[in-house]
């Protein structure tokens, strides 16, 4: 049932749009204590694009990408994925939400110690009760460069290779979006590029449409446009982004905060 | 070394309470039944109620110990386990494994001395209960009054001690050394463990039925078999986890993390056997042993009523105790998934899902654990039934193997689903996060 019903609406096409959010805000805490991390942030972004987010620590990064992403739930504004609304608070109901939409990559991996490398990749398929095609699992993990080492466990993995599961997983389920967040904080610069290369790829071979939340000016390069948050709201976009600009950017936006403050 | 140790303790109670639990309540056993020793060797008391009272403190006296040690061993090495990161953060901050041993059983003997000093007050009142027992059903003279003294103090505060710091010593010396080893004296000591215990059951057959000591064979064969197939537990939950025809994303991801987790659910797997096996043999023998006094139209002698008192106070202690291991030691290892589950749940679990996985892992364990205690415990009673009785199997029925084993699914089941539903209120991002 889940299965077909996932599937047409598949079938009716992604949206031109891949995230639309309208004057998305949410606060923390409350009253006296209460920290506005985003101020009604209003952006869009195509499909099949490359868009890093930047900011200061305390900008609203982190918020940014688990309102958009359906992790959490905005206190005000619309958040829109490949075209449906994100309603409905319970957290299944979330779940559902992103199950085909959205797909995603941490700093810290998170994959399943229990599970094996080609187990990992299918488990969101899994999960969501979905087909599992053996032939396909092999081919995205050999596109990562992993087609050999299916049956290891995720301990048995360097930073990089963890990371290069990670965005295999993200890339089977096929979701509209895929959601990164500090993907390469971890990682050393060599494998770094490697990720941020599978990335890239994500955007131009399939298709896909990524948003990448990162403090690193060279990783930032390597999307299409930067987007700049300051003080939970937009301050500033950048095409064609080379890591100088970026960080000359950035440093002028610590520059305004320190100032502004 | 020893500071930051109690600093450790001090920043976090909470990690310790599950140490706490197990000190406290072995220790208040230890002492409620020894202070019996303090109470019969008084001035004054008749040799009747002196022999009741000794013999009830050796023979519970030396259940409560195995089981004390068993206990705190066992919450410590999920304790340190759990550490194992911060373990490894101070070895790189350049702490010797001598040092890091001597915090961890520096931590394990002060949270276990807190125990036990807490475990005197309800002590001295349960052996004043106990001994209130024996004085009802006639056992011991009304005169004689409850003592509690040196005994029950020093052999309590000394057996909770030396079980801490041996097993916080062993568990540490297991996580240091870092690697996982299947030890060959577990699988020795597993099979010696069967071979006596087969020993035991089978040399009940060299007795009559009327022999005063018919019970202790089996019963002593019965627990020495499930302390074996306790042992091997482990390596069997990999061998049935092959042959489990579990269709779904829950019963998937169950059989996934039950294989790759064996060696951690031991302990969970010999509570449960050992719960189930001395809990079946000693009720069901003791039920055909009244059956039979009463069928026979003799009264009971004093003995015959002290052994029957003597093993429903066994079971009862074991049932009390090795349940709340059960579920102390379930409610560690639940909580400890936090992460685990925010990683489930990221990767598009429901929070319903993963309940489903934590429940359907707990399924397989009890139906083993059931199982295997369930074998463990025929094996005592069959025999003692086949000498003491004509029939092979008690009369009985399965009442009391319904209540054994609905009191084992409902805490095995029940710790796990209830303390992964207070894990699943931490969200998901939050659980991922690397705890500093």
């Amino acid at each position: 049932m889940f299965r077909t019903g996932s599937r047409s609406r598949h079938d009716t096409g992604p949206a031109p749009e891949a995230l639309r959010l309208v004057k998305v805000s949410k606060t923390y805490g409350a009253d006296d204590s209460a920290v506005t991390a985003l101020d009604g942030v209003t952006l869009a972004l195509g499909r099949g694009t490359f868009t890093a987010v930047m900011g200061p620590s305390g900008s609203g990064k982190s918020t940014l990408l688990q309102c958009a992403a359906g992790l959490d739930l905005p206190d005000s504004g619309i958040v829109r994925v490949d075209g449906t609304e994100l309603t409905g608070g319970s957290e299944a109901e979330l779940t559902r939400f992103r199950r085909g939409r959205i797909g995603f990559v941490f700093q810290q991996y998170n994959l399943l110690d229990t599970l094996t490398v080609a187990q990992n990749t299918v488990l969101p398929l899994r999960l969501a009760g979905r087909r599992v095609d053996r032939r396909r699992t092999r081919e995205v993990l050999t596109a990562v460069g992993l087609g050999d080492r299916l049956g290891h466990r995720p301990d048995q993995l360097s930073g990089g290779q963890r990371q290069r599961v990670a965005i295999a997983r993200a890339l089977v389920a096929e979701p509209r979006v895929i959601f990164a967040d500090e993907p390469t904080g971890a990682l050393d610069t060599r494998s770094a590029r490697d990720v941020l290369r599978l990335l890239q790829d994500a955007v131009r071979v399939h298709g896909r449409t990524v948003v990448m939340v990162t403090h690193d000016p060279v990783a930032a390069s390597y999307a299409d446009s930067v987007l700049f948050l300051a003080d939970g709201r937009l301050a500033g976009r950048m095409d064609g982004p080379t890591p100088d600009a970026v960080a000359e950017r950035l440093a002028h936006l610590g520059d305004d905060m320190t100032a502004g403050v | 070394m020893f500071l930051l140790a109690m600093r450790s303790i001090r920043q976090r109670p909470g990690r310790f309470l599950a140490t706490l639990l197990a000190a406290f309540l072995g220790a208040a056993i230890i002492m409620t039944f020894n202070s019996l020793y303090d109470t019969a060797g008084q001035s004054g008391v008749d040799s009747v109620s002196a022999e009741t009272l000794t013999t009830s403190a050796s023979v519970v006296g030396g259940y409560g110990t195995l089981l004390v040690f068993f206990a705190v061993a066992s919450t410590l090495t999920v304790n340190v386990r759990q550490r194992a990161a911060e373990l490894e953060l101070l070895r790189c901050s350049g702490a010797t494994p001598a040092q890091i041993k001597r915090m961890v059983v520096g931590e394990a003997v002060a949270v276990a001395l807190v125990g036990a000093v807490l475990a005197i007050g309800p002590a001295m009142l349960g052996g004043h209960a106990l001994l209130g027992m024996f004085q009802d059903s006639g056992q011991v003279a009304r005169s004689v009054d409850h003592s509690f003294g040196t005994v029950a103090l020093m052999s309590g505060i000394d057996i909770t001690l030396l079980a801490a710091a041996g097993a916080a010593f062993l568990a540490v010396r297991r996580v240091t050394r870092g690697q996982r080893r299947r030890g060959r004296a577990r699988t020795v000591l597993a099979y010696a463990a069967l071979l006596v215990g087969a020993l035991g059951v089978l040399s009940t057959f060299a007795f009559s039925a009327t022999d005063e000591a018919l019970m202790a064979p089996p019963a002593e064969g019965a627990i020495l078999l499930s302390v074996g197939l306790a042992l091997l537990a482990p390596r069997m939950l990999t061998g049935v986890l092959d042959r489990l025809p579990l269709t779904g994303a829950s019963g998937w991801l169950a059989v996934r993390n039950l294989r790759r987790r064996a060696d951690h659910l031991a302990g969970i797997l010999m509570s449960l056997i050992l719960f189930t096996a001395v809990a079946t043999a000693t009720l069901y023998m003791q039920a055909v042993e009244s059956d039979a006094v009463e069928a026979s139209g003799l009264t009971k002698s004093v003995d015959a009523k002290n052994l029957e008192t003597l093993n429903l106070t066994v079971v009862g202690i074991i049932v009390v105790f090795v349940c709340v291991m059960l579920v102390n030691s379930l409610y560690a290892a639940t909580s400890y998934r936090s992460r685990e589950f925010g990683q489930q749940r990221l990767a598009g679990a429901t929070p319903g899902q993963v309940l489903g996985t934590v429940g359907a892992e707990g399924l397989i364990l009890t139906a083993i654990g059931l199982f295997f205690g369930t074998v463990a415990a025929l094996a005592g009673i069959i025999p003692f039934t086949v000498v003491r009785t004509d029939s092979v199997l008690p009369d009985q029925g399965l009442g009391i193997w319904l209540a054994v084993v609905s009191v084992a699914a409902a805490a095995t089941l029940g710790t796990g689903l209830v303390t992964a539903r207070r894990v699943l209120r931490t969200p998901a991002v939050e659980a991922v996060e690397v705890a500093a």
